[in-house]
């Protein structure tokens, strides 16, 4: 850690901050000062108050926990198999010639564009939400973790043989870990689209499992300007959180590729 | 233990199928107990000829015979020009691998790595990444991973072609004083006339590629060998007959750069 001069300390802390805090001061001045219609823009402290009382009706907290839920369980089901394949397809050559042109094909496709089909398969609840999601996932993870494994340094696994690895040991103690980086990146972008995937299925489907998407959509459609804000802040901080979790874990599981 | 190498040939494919001679005709007896090295110009082959005596490359054509060991590369270590560190594991972990491979409990295996790693000098290193190091530590660190396989061969691919001239001297010294104490046949990869003679038993003079052999110097300076031996008489007329044998090579070696590179273009 270096450390930092007076001058860093502003440019690097304070500046950020302040104009965050600008932002909001003019962004309230603004819809006071023109009054501007709420429905079309709440201001600041209107969007407080209203995350406030959803705050205190539990509505926030329920749909958060249920699409906080199906992210963790879409994006899991993508990381095992998207991983178990990609590791699968970087060491067999069978495997890799039999899933390539699939994965091939079915990478460009937007995955979003299989919602009505899912929808028609699995109805609106639970399941569709994670297979959209997860499906979605899938993708990133599984060729990220192909690509690592493949990428592997010819020059590593030659020393782990002369040293004695057999097959076995060298994918184990060679190979994976040194795709682990890969690895990561994929699937930090994988949890990037099962939010996206998850908040846009909870949006489509049914009224009644909730969900943030599902709370947009129902606040929107009776012009609760304030309510969709609350719920855009809520999301964004959501992800903010996600996001640094992850790359908290990545450090603390790869503290190699992170030195400095 | 002699390596016996007997008209060795390497084909390299290349990916758009053009064919690559590496070796060709690659004829040598490394006898037991020696150091020998390898000197030639770069891209001659010399890293093959090593991987393949290592068992690590099946050779085109030709044969390796290492008496006593009944499985190509199980004789052997190799410390790697590029050292190849595991960058995922700490320095006693790297070390340790070997070991951890061949099934040694890890109280075992770290009281071994330990006792190797003091012996490069790498003491109060064992926690640290290999990226935390610098490249001569680095190295240190390579050649600790070999040595403890306490295999009768000890391969070595440039290993201090990367290092600066004061760490070379000091890690050349060090390489002197473990052949003198363990007693290991070496081969010893290098482009530098001067760490080949300084270092070697007989120093093996390369051709340009197609690598062979073009003539083997024998090096009777005496042992325990030292830096300042580089400025004795002997060492200067050694210098200068491996100095003439190179320079044709070197030259050949640009003249088919060129060609290459004006075919290219
Ligand atoms: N695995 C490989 N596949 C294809 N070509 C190779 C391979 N290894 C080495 N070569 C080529 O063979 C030639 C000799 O390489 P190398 O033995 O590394 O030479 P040196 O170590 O003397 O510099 C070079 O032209 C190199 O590009
Ligand atoms: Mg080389």
């Amino acid at each position: 850690m270096k450390k930092l001069s007076r001058n860093a300390v502003l440019a690097e802390r304070i500046l950020p901050a302040l104009s965050i805090v600008v932002f909001f001061v003019a962004w309230q001045l603004l819809v006071d000062l023109r009054n501007i219609p709420p429905i079309y823009l709440p201001s600041p402290l209107a969007i407080m108050h209203a995350l406030i009382s959803m705050v205190e009706d539990g509505s926030l907290f329920y749909n958060l926990a249920a699409t906080m839920l199906r992210i963790m369980v879409g994006f899991l089901l993508a990381a095992i198999v998207g991983i178990v394949v990609g590791i699968v397809m970087g060491v067999s050559r069978i495997f890799e010639r039999i899933a390539d042109p699939w994965i091939a094909a079915l990478y460009p496709l937007p995955k979003i564009s299989l919602i009505p089909l899912l929808i028609i398969w699995l109805g609106t609840g639970e399941a569709y939400k994670i297979v959209i999601s997860a499906v979605t996932a899938f993708f990133p993870i599984v060729m990220s973790t192909y690509a690592g494994v493949r990428q592997v340094d010819r020059g590593l696994v030659k020393a782990a043989e002369d040293l004695g690895a057999n097959r076995r040991q060298t994918q184990l103690s060679v190979v994976l870990p040194a795709a682990i980086p890969t690895i990561f990146a994929g699937l930090q972008l994988g949890m990037g689209v099962t939010i996206i995937l998850v908040v846009a299925a909870e949006m489509i489907g049914g009224s009644s499992q909730g969900g943030m998407g599902n709370l947009l959509i129902q606040a929107g459609q009776v012009l609760e300007t304030e309510k969709v804000f609350a719920a855009l802040i809520t999301l964004t901080l959501m992800g903010a959180v996600i996001m640094k979790g992850q790359q908290w874990l990545d450090r603390k599981l790869t503290p190699w590729a992170n030195l400095r | 233990m002699n390596i016996t190498v007997e008209d060795v040939r390497q084909v390299w494919e290349g990916r758009d199928g053009s064919n690559l001679v590496a070796l060709d005709g690659f004829t040598h007896t490394f006898k037991s107990g020696r150091f020998s090295c390898i000197l030639g110009p770069s891209g001659c082959g010399k890293s093959t000829i090593a991987q393949i005596v290592g068992g690590l490359e099946t050779p085109t054509s030709g044969k390796v015979t290492i008496e006593g060991a009944n499985k190509a590369g199980s004789a052997s270590v190799m410390v790697w020009q590029s050292q190849n560190l595991f960058p995922w594991r700490t320095v006693i972990d790297n070390v340790a691998f070997g070991l951890e491979m061949a099934g040694v409990q890890k109280a075992e295996r770290a009281d071994k790595a330990r006792v190797l790693i003091n012996s490069v000098g790498l003491t109060g290193f064992e926690r640290h990444y290999p990226s935390q190091l610098s490249g001569g530590m680095r190295q240190r660190v390579a050649l600790a991973r070999a040595l403890i396989m306490d295999r009768p061969i000890l391969l070595m691919d440039e290993p201090f072609g990367a290092l600066d001239a004061q760490t070379k001297i000091v890690m050349q010294e060090e390489l002197m004083r473990i052949f003198d104490e363990t007693k290991k046949t070496v081969i010893f990869v290098t482009h530098s006339i001067d760490e080949a003679i300084l270092l070697g038993d007989e120093v093996i003079v390369m051709t340009a590629r197609p690598g062979r052999i073009k003539e083997v110097l024998a090096v009777d300076l005496p042992r325990p060998r030292s830096v300042e031996m580089i400025s004795t008489p002997k060492f200067g007329a050694l210098f200068d007959r491996a100095f003439h044998l190179i320079r044709d090579e070197v030259t050949k070696a640009m003249q088919e750069q060129n060609v290459a590179a004006g075919a290219a273009s």
